[in-house]
């Protein structure tokens, strides 16, 4: 070979070495600009307000003993309440804090320390400390819309799940108002415990049926209609859209779910006991899962707000929310696909106050509320003061890691998603806060 | 100059001036037509129907009364629960078709005339009588296809884009 050639072909070899696709392990492709460090990403919010001092620092013993290693003996009343409220029996195996990091002291540090702005922070990256609209989409992208339209290759609704255990403010939590995003770049959004419900059977769940020659006739029809028609009712208004051939198969599942309901599957999905909303909520989750695998998945729970008026009941739905995070992981490392591919991060909303409020529960206990001071220094701030753990394959997270001083913030969460995710340097700067700025980076390899 | 001969000469003057006055009044023929402004049928229509009133609409144009108030709240409650709301609308639409109690045209009522069937459907849901074009359309494809039936055209027009705007 002449040097010339030679020159010019190593050149051109070098030149689509660095230009290609990187593949993965999993097989799959990549644009070169965001490298992944895994496939999936879940983010389990803990949320309903959870105060370290009966979570991770286990002031009445360890009551997440499937989250936390330790057998610090439950204080007796609050373990007697725990039995009597019929936990589905479950061993995972091991313990979840073996399997990723554990911050103890996370911080929740701007705000008001309201669930909706807690929500609203983690799902965005971005503080709420300006104002902030119940009746309104998220004014900075969540974390869904960041993915979607920055993610390489693009993905639909379909790999990108908002499960929440409530209504009220929070469907609109799956995409928001802010300037070249929004709609089209949002999360399909569910939220089960209403849907999957008597109600919900009664006002969706018996379906007029059509042949597929009925169905084809009725799309002739429509389409002449709504060519003659000068609008269309599409993003913004009819929220997030799916493909047609993704509403085809969400039609067959959301059937088959109150197909099951109605069956009584649902009963007891975990084996005999008292289910919550919250383990519902993660059940549902669980289906979600085993139908989509999603990409990006963020569910919540708020069960333990309770706390507000009961301590003893926010004691036992915390014990229960801890159980649902162990299914939820389960589920993920059963899921061909998600096993071993998956980071699952935890953590709260924001916490709870150090001083107690008038409701004296049965046990002469004290109930909280979350009510630091704007301005994040005078009165009781320890509604600020939160958990994360971050668990995934050991070569991504730092496995048993504990780190006890203050480090990471809620708005880590989002740059940590969108960096395992591959797409955080896609995105216009700003938008999060650099990852290797995070203090929730140091549970990553 | 001969009086005779100047006599001749004004007739002939004036017999010019008559013809020529009469070939100027010759009418010259503008044929037009009065200006219409064309629009889309419903094309005055801006408002997209809140949750309430859409589930309020379709109800009582299914079953003609008004949606018991625990019926409102539980289908709202399934529709603020699911983020596609066409793909939830259409299940509201759908599961309401399904009920033995809803009020629809039998097919032989709208095979019987199916203009004034089409005119009436229109009319119904769209609040607006159809254009003639649409009529035929509507009323071609029906009259092509005997497997189409009321109910299919109600479906199609309560899953359109008009039926969403008021």
């Amino acid at each position: 070979m002449r040097r010339r050639e030679f020159i010019k072909k190593a050149g051109l070899a070098t030149a689509g070495a660095f230009a290609a696709p990187y593949i993965l392990p999993s097989g799959r492709l990549f644009a070169a600009s965001g490298i992944r460090k895994v496939n999936h990403v879940v983010f389990c919010m803990f949320a309903g307000g959870v105060r370290n001092f009966e979570s991770v620092d286990k002031s009445l013993g360890n009551l997440m003993p499937h989250m936390l290693l330790g057998s610090e003996t439950i204080a007796p009343d609050i373990a007697a309440a725990i039995a009597a409220s019929q936990p589905p029996a479950f061993n995972l195996g091991y313990n979840l804090q073996t399997k990723g990091t554990l911050f103890k002291d996370f911080r929740y540090a701007k705000g008001p320390t309201g669930h909706f702005n807690g929500h609203t922070t983690a799902i965005t990256g971005a503080y709420t400390t300006a104002d902030l609209n119940i009746k309104d989409h998220p004014h900075t992208p969540t974390i869904f819309e960041l993915y979607r339209k920055h993610n390489s290759p693009a993905q639909t609704p379909r790999k990108c799940w908002w499960i929440s255990n409530a209504l009220g403010p929070y469907p609109a939590l799956n995409f928001s108002s802010y300037a070249g995003y929004g709609a089209q770049f949002g999360a399909n959004f569910i939220a089960p415990t209403f849907m999957f419900s008597n109600q919900g059977y009664d006002s969706i769940g018996s379906l007029k049926t059509f042949t597929s020659a009925e169905e084809a006739a009725v799309n002739n029809m429509r389409t002449f209609m709504n060519h003659n028609f000068n609008k269309n009712f599409v993003d913004g208004d009819a929220g997030v859209t799916n493909t047609e051939t993704d509403a085809a198969e969400l039609q067959t599942w959301i059937n088959s779910m109150f197909s099951q309901y109605q069956s009584g599957t649902f009963n007891n999905p975990w084996g005999p006991g008292a289910y919550n909303n919250d383990m519902m909520n993660i059940f549902f989750a669980e289906k979600v899962i085993d139908q989509f695998q999603p990409e990006l998945l963020v569910v919540n729970m708020q069960d333990v707000d309770v706390a507000h008026f009961n301590f003893t009941n926010y004691a036992v739905n915390l014990n229960k929310a801890d159980l649902a995070v162990a299914q939820l992981w389960n589920k993920i490392q059963t899921t061909p696909g998600m096993m071993d591919d998956t980071v699952m991060i935890i953590a709260p909303e924001h916490g709870r106050n150090e001083i107690g409020n008038s409701s004296i529960d049965a046990n002469g206990r004290a109930a909280l509320d979350h009510t630091a001071a704007l301005d994040e220094v005078t009165g009781d701030q320890m509604a600020r003061e939160i958990f994360c753990q971050v668990l995934g394959p050991s070569s991504v997270v730092q496995q048993g890691q504990v780190i006890t001083g203050v480090t990471g913030e809620s708005i880590d969460i989002a740059s940590s998603i969108a960096n395992l995710l591959g797409f955080d340097m896609q995105m216009p700067s700003g938008l999060l806060r650099d990852f290797n700025n995070t203090g929730i980076q140091q549970a990553f390899l | 100059m001969n009086p005779n001969k100047n006599k001749l000469w004004q007739s002939i003057a004036m017999a010019l001036a008559i013809t020529a006055c009469f070939s100027s009044c010759k009418k010259d023929y503008v044929y037009e037509v009065t200006d219409v402004k064309v629009t889309q049928p419903g094309g005055e229509k801006t408002n997209v129907k809140t949750t309430t009133e859409f589930i309020s609409i379709v109800y009582s144009d299914l079953f003609n009364t008004n949606v018991p108030t625990d019926t409102l709240l539980y289908v709202q409650q399934a529709y603020d629960a699911f983020g596609d709301k066409k793909l939830i609308e259409d299940r509201i639409v759908r599961h309401f078709l399904n009920s033995p109690a809803v009020q629809i045209p039998s097919d032989a009522t709208m095979r019987a005339n199916i203009p004034l069937f089409v005119d009436e459907t229109i009319e119904k849901f769209f609040n607006r009588k159809p254009d003639a074009f649409e009529n035929y359309f509507i009323s071609d494809i029906i009259g092509s296809n005997t497997a189409i039936t009321a109910i299919m055209v109600y479906y199609a027009c309560m899953t359109s884009n008009e039926y969403r705007y008021y």
